[in-house]
């Protein structure tokens, strides 16, 4: 059995924090007690991290149109994974942008591979006008 | 986010404190000693509880505003949660890292030193 908890959130860029803070929340709710504390700690970083990065990435271009469009966050409890999909009304974006070279000294391009890093799995499908990022973690 | 500034000679120190992310990265990147690109800032992370890419993106455009790309910004005392970030992006190579502040001013100063 799964449990869903949907966020709809205006696409401004201080709702982005809500949306990790959230994610931290009930990773930190889902994980249990019996894990060790810095295990614990690290899932529940990796998946706030992760929600951060496609939640600020949404609500960015979000911002640039000229009426900027609710996204919804989607988390889903299963007994062995902790799973959320943003889904927001912007332009479709390609995920196979290579990381940028460090050697530039970069201030962004980081977030996917941040994302892909982190996560166990990361998919992106476009789905009429929505982008849909679905990412998930194993407990 | 809070950022506190205290001087140690020529050298700024800057604590962070709290979540570095896109609505709290305008502060970073508009404060004083970050973007004097004389100044040679010692970033104190010790307090910062979280950070993601656009974060970390406003320290790399910190350095990138420093006449000194090797020492002009300079990090201390993050926690592992933040260190993670700069490891993941590989971004850790362009920065000294100390874990303790004394000792990243005291590598502040001598380069500076050694190029004054």
């Amino acid at each position: 059995m799964s449990s869903i908890i949907t966020l709809t959130l205006p696409g401004q860029i201080m709702f982005a924090r809500l949306a990790s803070q959230t994610a931290s929340s009930l990773a930190d709710l889902v994980i249990g007690e019996n894990r060790e504390e810095s295990a614990k700690r690290k899932f529940c970083h990796a998946f706030e991290l992760a929600v951060s990065e496609a939640v600020t990435n949404s609500v960015t271009h979000a911002e640039e149109l000229d009426a900027p469009q609710m996204l919804t966050v989607t988390f889903e409890f299963e007994p062995r994974q902790l799973t959320v999909s943003v889904r927001d009304a912007n332009p479709p974006f390609s995920i196979d942008k290579s990381a940028p070279d460090i050697e530039s000294y970069p201030v962004h391009g980081f977030g996917l591979k941040i994302i892909r890093e982190i996560m166990d799995q990361f998919t992106y499908r476009r789905d009429g006008d929505a982008n849909i990022i679905t990412m998930s973690k194993s407990l | 986010m809070n950022i506190t500034e205290t001087s140690n000679g020529a050298i700024a120190i800057v604590a962070i404190e709290g979540r570095l992310d896109a609505l709290s990265a305008p502060e970073l990147r508009n404060n004083r000693s970050v973007i004097d690109p004389e100044k040679t800032v010692v970033l104190n992370l010790e307090k910062l509880d979280f950070m993601n890419s656009t974060g970390l993106g406003a320290i790399v455009g910190a350095l990138n505003q420093k006449l000194q790309p090797d020492f002009g910004i300079v990090l201390s005392c993050m926690n592992d949660d933040v260190r993670s970030v700069f490891e993941i992006t590989n971004v850790q190579k362009l920065f000294h890292i100390f874990d303790d502040t004394a000792a990243a001013v005291e590598f502040a100063t001598t380069r500076q030193g050694a190029h004054t």
